[in-house]
């Protein structure tokens, strides 16, 4: 069963690396945000090879149905999605990558070098289980983290509310959207209670040429 | 399977009064009672519904097992009308449905007399593209003869469309067949269009406008021509009021002088046009030219019933019972019918054998 | 599966084959079977939905194919299948092919934890219904991919409704559901199941009440709000006609499905069709009692069970056979509901579908939150969790003290609710007319 375990889970990591490459070198912005989700997938299934099936769950539920599909809209209302003409590398690219291995080495290395690699002995007796299912999830919520759950509640009231705000217009600064037939009327008016204002330039040829149409 | 026709009952005068913007505050009730109509339309659709004026029921008709009932002024395609009894055609070819036809759908050659090559009021090719016809109905209102009237046909998918361009052969139906399918309509102008049929039956010479089909229809009245061409021989022209009125005596609604004139045309023209062209029946025939009305009925019956032995014809008896006692236009009437159907079995006899003939003559 | 593959090959024949190869050919059969039944219950449904959606408008639907018509699916699929498949030129190919196998993936998905019957669950997770409604969520982005990937307006439009309306009314159907998983205490779909048995009330909530298999949900204030929202957010889940808003036929074509023909059409619709027998089935489970049952519990009893090993495999069957009936029976009437919606409702503005799932129904699953809490604070709690006020009360009492409460809240928010509602809607109304007049 071992073998097992280990082969999935070189799969599911190969997977995710592979999205994850893919993520930031795929020219189109949709398909890197495809990969992303692909990428949160692998994730899901990471926790669920560990046995944290809620985690895996909620990482499904939150990050590939909520987030990713906030990420897609806010693409689509950008430009330039296909990203083709796009630069993806910079000149100067060695020096990045360079700099990049630099940082995530000096985050890595002690990892490595103090791992012992072994699975950690059983827990001795008495250790609190992990938590991992929703009830031991929800009363670590209400007891031991109150206070950050709390604050975490505070904090996304108020990126609700922040949001709303923003979004509200005045209804008065507002511009209604009007449609044809409302605009027309409304030209019509405007020409009617103001006639020292000349004629638009561009209906008058309009005009003739329509009527020399029908003389036609 | 069929319960009486469809049957339309509106009751006029319910105003429903829709209110939008309705400000009242239903709790979800407004839904409930949408949903309960809903419910009522289900629940009552495993009912057979057959009259428009009920809301509910299944109202579907299974369309090639059943078939809906048509109102008698429902009109698909146009078609033509020809006489039963005399096989005529009521068209003129007078062009008015080819005039007002919005698609310009209908085309029609006149008829001309082959002898004078004077056009005659009957239609000798009449074709209508079905394929482009709208069904307005327009040619059946404008017909002054009632010749082209809306048929209640529609399984008229094909796939030839050349089958679409629809012939006077394909075209042509019995009036029995319209006052079938609109019987009041029929009704209402049925007298006046006998009688414009009349009228120009008597202007059509030889077999013009009978219906080409109708071989019997043709030599008969061949053959009956063929009579008025003999009968001028053994009586004398001028002296033939009588005479030449038993060949006619088939369409005798008008004065008599006026037909016996026209009888001795008509005679003339076929003896010198229509002669030698149905040698088969020239044998019987001479015989059938006495020069009284009733006694030519009566011959006409008596070889109708010499008829009726082989084909079991036996509505001939009443015919010839009825005539001779009653000189009124149904008399008339009667003593056609009894000629044509005798100038029918004569045909027929002539072929089968010549000893009937001689018997009856 | 599992157990009965184990009794029949280690048990019956003895042949002593290895746990993980039982295990393999159990999931295998598992599978199988859930990939021919949820296309057949897809079949079935296209047919129903006609024949019923026809009588309700005074028709008779489909009835030349077989008798009765219930063929005409086949027949409609062997025409699916016969189509031609054609993609757009400008289409993104990759994802325009890919986009049918996401939306389908997750429906066939579901399946792996909806219980048919009593110990017929293909996989019985602690968190299954969590996993029900996060696997659903996925299809959201396949949605997207047809939209984007076919590169044509209306299926973009159609596509962002569709993702937009599924986003916003996962958040009621959601709380609807923790309302019942309060009460109940687990998010397992088995464990809810069970906690619905008793007759009108459950024997969970009151001790002692006959088990026919009737103490389904809806018969309390909670489960009755939870029912009416959840049921309301699964019709926009599943784009039924109130909330048909994504494929709109008489605006813009069939939304995110436009560029789509031949069989990727088809898994379209297979997806579609499966969905709404999923929220059919899920919306039985959870309010009315999944396969409970008069009859069932009583007869589960008897069969083989892993605590009753001794119990005799006849039960096991019919057990099984008067669960699915009952699952398949409440289901097929749910569907016939959503048909009914069908047949009498209007579609809905987009803007108002927004209106409603954000000011009507998450306020009112909200407030029935509250309810629930009152409802588990008044039955279970004792003097250790802090409830003082019901210490010493009977059980009834206790159990008819929550039900009045929660009644009492729910009927008046609901009350308050559709007041302010209607309110603001017309309010809304006459600002806009007003303003209109004030441009013109």
């Amino acid at each position: 069963m071992e073998v097992v375990v280990q082969i999935t889970f070189g799969v599911i990591a190969v997977f995710i690396l592979v999205a994850a490459a893919m993520v930031v070198s795929v020219r189109n912005v949709i398909h890197a945000a495809l990969w992303l989700i692909a990428c949160f997938f692998g994730v899901g299934a990471l926790y669920m090879l560990l046995e944290a099936e809620f985690l895996a769950v909620v990482q499904v539920l939150i990050y590939v149905g909520a987030v990713s599909v906030l990420i897609l809209f806010a693409i689509m209302l950008t430009r330039q999605i296909t990203g083709e003409g796009v630069r993806q590398l910079t000149n100067r690219w060695p020096v990045v990558l360079a700099i990049a291995t630099l940082l995530f080495a000096t985050v890595l290395a002690p990892t490595l070098i103090n791992q012992q690699w072994n699975v950690p002995p059983a827990p001795p007796l008495g250790t609190p289980e992990p938590i991992a299912g929703p009830a031991e999830l929800g009363r670590g919520f209400v007891n031991e983290f109150l206070i950050q759950f709390q604050v975490v509640g505070v904090l996304l009231t108020v990126a609700l509310i922040g949001a709303i705000v923003i979004a509200y217009e005045e209804r008065a600064r507002r511009r209604k959207v009007l449609t044809l037939a409302e605009e027309l009327e409304l030209k019509r008016l405007r020409e009617q209670t103001s006639p020292t204002v000349p004629a638009p330039v561009e209906a008058e040829p309009v005009v003739q040429e329509s009527r020399s149409a029908s003389e036609r | 399977m069929m319960e009486p026709p469809f049957e339309i009952e509106i009751p006029r005068g319910r105003v429903i009064e829709v209110q939008r913007d309705d400000s009242r505050v239903r709790r979800g009730g407004g839904l409930l009672r949408g949903m309960a109509v809903i419910w009522k339309h289900w629940k009552e659709s495993f009912r057979l519904n057959r009259s428009y004026s009920q809301i509910h029921g299944t109202f579907t008709i299974q369309y090639p097992e059943e078939k809906p009932r048509i109102p008698e002024a429902y009109r698909n395609m146009p078609i033509l009308l020809y006489d039963d009894e005399t096989g005529h055609e009521l068209c003129t070819s007078c062009f008015q449905c080819e005039r007002i036809c919005p698609p310009q759908v209908i085309h029609m050659t006149q008829a001309k007399d082959p002898a004078t090559g004077k056009p005659v009021p009957a239609v000798a090719e009449f074709i209508i593209e079905y394929d482009a016809c709208m069904s307005c109905g327009f040619c059946a209102e404008v017909c002054p003869f009632d010749a082209i009237k809306m048929d209640h046909e529609f399984e008229l998918s094909t796939d030839d469309h050349a089958q679409l361009t629809v012939h006077k052969a394909q075209l042509n139906r019995p009036i029995s067949y319209y006052a079938s399918i609109a019987p009041t309509m029929w009704a209402e102008v049925r007298e006046s269009a006998l009688k414009k049929l009349q009228g120009n039956i008597r202007r059509r010479p030889d077999v013009i406008g009978i219906a080409p089909h109708l071989t019997e229809r043709i030599a008969a009245r061949r053959a009956e021509l063929a009579a008025q061409a003999a009968a001028p021989s053994p009586a004398a022209e001028p002296a033939s009021p009588p005479a030449p009125s038993a060949p006619t005596e088939a369409r005798k609604l008008t004065p008599e002088e006026k037909a016996a004139k026209l009888a001795a045309i008509r005679a003339a023209k076929a003896a010198q046009a229509g002669d030698g062209v149905t040698p088969s029946a020239e044998g019987g025939t001479p015989a059938e030219a006495p020069p009284a009305d009733d006694k030519a009925a009566r011959l006409a019956a008596i070889r109708a019933a010499n008829a009726a032995k082989k084909a079991a014809a036996t509505d001939a008896a009443p015919a010839a019972t009825g005539e001779p006692t009653t000189p009124t236009p149904a008399d008339d009437k009667a003593a056609r019918l009894a000629a044509i159907r005798a100038a029918n079995a004569a045909k027929r006899k002539q072929a089968a054998d010549s000893v009937d003939t001689e018997e009856g003559s | 599966m599992y157990d009965i593959l184990q009794a029949l090959i280690n048990g019956t024949f003895g042949w002593g084959w290895p746990d993980w190869l039982i295990y393999l050919i159990s999931s295998l059969v598992v599978v199988t079977i859930i990939l021919v039944v949820a296309p057949l219950q897809m079949l079935f449904f296209t047919y129903y939905e006609r024949r019923v959606i026809a009588r309700m408008q005074d028709r008779i639907g489909p009835n030349r194919v077989g008798p009765e018509g219930i063929w005409q699916p086949i027949a409609d699929g062997v025409k699916m299948f016969t189509k031609e498949d054609i993609v757009p030129e400008a289409a993104d190919r990759i994802v325009h092919f890919l986009a049918p196998c996401v939306v389908v993936a997750p429906t066939i998905l579901m399946f792996a934890v909806v219980p048919w019957g009593p110990g017929m669950t293909p996989v019985d997770l602690p968190t299954s219904l969590l996993f029900f409604f996060a696997v659903s969520s996925i299809s959201a982005v396949g949605l997207m991919m047809a939209g984007w990937a076919s590169n044509n307006k209306f299926s973009l439009l159609g596509a962002m409704r569709a993702v937009a309306q599924m986003v916003s009314y996962e958040i009621p159907a959601v709380l609807s559901l923790i309302a019942i998983v309060m009460i109940v205490g687990s998010l397992s779909i088995n464990s809810i199941i069970e906690y619905q048995a008793g007759l009108l009330i459950s024997n969970r909530d009151l001790p002692g009440i006959p088990d026919l298999g009737l103490g389904w949900f809806v018969f309390t204030p909670v489960g009755f709000v939870a029912f009416i929202a959840f049921f309301i957010a699964a019709l926009a889940e599943g784009e039924r006609t109130p909330f048909d808003i994504p494929e709109a036929d008489s605006e813009i074509v069939a939304g995110y499905m436009t560029e789509y023909s031949g069989m990727k059409f088809g898994l379209f619709y297979l997806a579609q069709y499966v969905l709404n027998f999923l929220l059919c089935a899920i919306t039985a489970i959870l309010f009315f009692g999944g396969w409970q049952g008069p009859g069932v519990n009583w007869l589960y009893a008897q069969a083989i069970t892993p605590t009753n090993p001794d119990g005799n495999g006849l039960f096991n069957v019919l057990a099984g056979a008067l669960g699915v009936f009952y699952f398949l029976l409440k289901t097929y009437i749910f569907f016939f509901v959503m048909v009914w919606l069908r047949g009498a409702f209007p579609r809905l503005r987009i803007d108002q579908l927004m209106d409603f799932g954000w000011k009507f129904l998450i306020p009112l699953t909200l407030a029935n939150l509250f309810s629930a809490a009152v409802w588990v604070a008044f039955t279970r709690w004792g003097a250790a969790e802090g409830m003082l006020i019901t210490v010493g009360w009977s059980p009834v009492l206790r159990w008819l003290a929550a039900f009045i409460i929660t009644l009492a809240i729910n009927i008046g928010v609901y009350l308050w609710l559709t007041q302010v509602y209607a309110a603001s809607q017309a309010e809304r109304r006459r600002v806009e007319l007003e303003e209109l007049s004030a441009t013109l």
